[in-house]
């Protein structure tokens, strides 16, 4: 696990443009993702959000991990990137297959792009402000923003 | 590999009604394992089974995905699957996706023994 901290282009260290990530990579394996839960829930807390939104980023991550783990794989790794702000947290995920050639998935194609099911679907749109899917050079990313609330 | 999530079943019963209390993290990796516990319950020949929710801290999709395909099992012969459910945020986890519409959601085990 990585954790940096940096200002976002252009921005003043006393503005609140300050940004800060952690990078955990983990084995594509479903025993693993309280790992990546376990994450979610210190960097929520790191970002001073309350501990519904903590609970809240830790099952959004999981289903957002889920949908990327329902693809067939046995080598890869499952690469968390997660940003937050003085007002959101932003978790983007992506996966890697050893097996396959660099930065590209073997079933990342437009007709078996992993869809999350019908209740992994209900709980992100009630958990975050943002979510989705996007493939870019071969590679499958889900993504999520959460807003702080200010209902502390 | 085990996974290092913090997962217990235990299984007891109430006036010959099996309850099943879960502990710790109902997730992809523990949920196979509440699956097959309750199919060897409905095998048995139960018809009705206490799912004990107080003590689990997460639960996913794949969880609820679990405990809604044994609601099916034990209803289409004739029986229930209840649950016992108290805290907050596990609670919310079954509002948001219409499941406390689907499951009859007990405070107590007694609770939903009696029911």
């Amino acid at each position: 696990m990585s954790i940096d901290r940096s200002t976002q282009p252009g921005a003043d260290e006393k503005d609140a443009g300050s940004v800060n990530r952690v990078e955990l990579s983990i084995p594509a394996r479903p025993e693993l993702l309280f790992l990546a839960r376990m994450t979610a829930a210190a960097v929520a807390s790191r970002a001073d959000f309350g501990y519904d939104q903590i609970e809240d980023l830790r099952l959004a991550l999981d289903e957002l991990c889920l949908a990327l783990l329902q693809v067939p794989t046995t080598a890869g790794r499952l690469h968390l990137r997660l940003t937050w702000s003085e007002d959101a947290i932003e978790v983007a995920a992506t996966l890697e297959d050893e097996d396959a050639p660099p930065h590209v998935l073997p079933l990342a194609t437009a007709s078996s792009v992993p869809s999350p099911n019908e209740l992994s679907e209900r709980i992100l749109d009630a958990l975050v402000d943002q979510h989705g899917v996007d493939h870019r050079d071969g590679i499958t990313r889900s993504w999520l923003r959460m807003c702080r609330s200010r209902d502390r | 590999m085990k996974s290092e999530a913090n997962f217990e079943l235990s299984e007891g019963a109430r006036k010959g009604v099996p309850v099943l209390e879960v502990r710790g993290e109902v997730d992809v990796s523990t949920s196979p394992e509440l699956r097959d516990r309750l199919a060897g319950i409905s095998e048995a020949g139960q018809k009705v089974v206490v799912v004990d929710l107080t003590d689990v801290s997460f639960v996913d999709s794949t969880a609820l995905g679990v405990l809604v395909s044994g609601l099916k099992r034990f209803r289409s012969d004739g029986g229930d699957l209840r649950l016992v459910v108290t805290q907050p945020h596990i609670a919310k986890v079954f509002e948001i996706t219409g499941l406390t519409e689907v499951f009859a959601i007990y405070r107590t085990s007694e609770e939903a023994v009696r029911a």
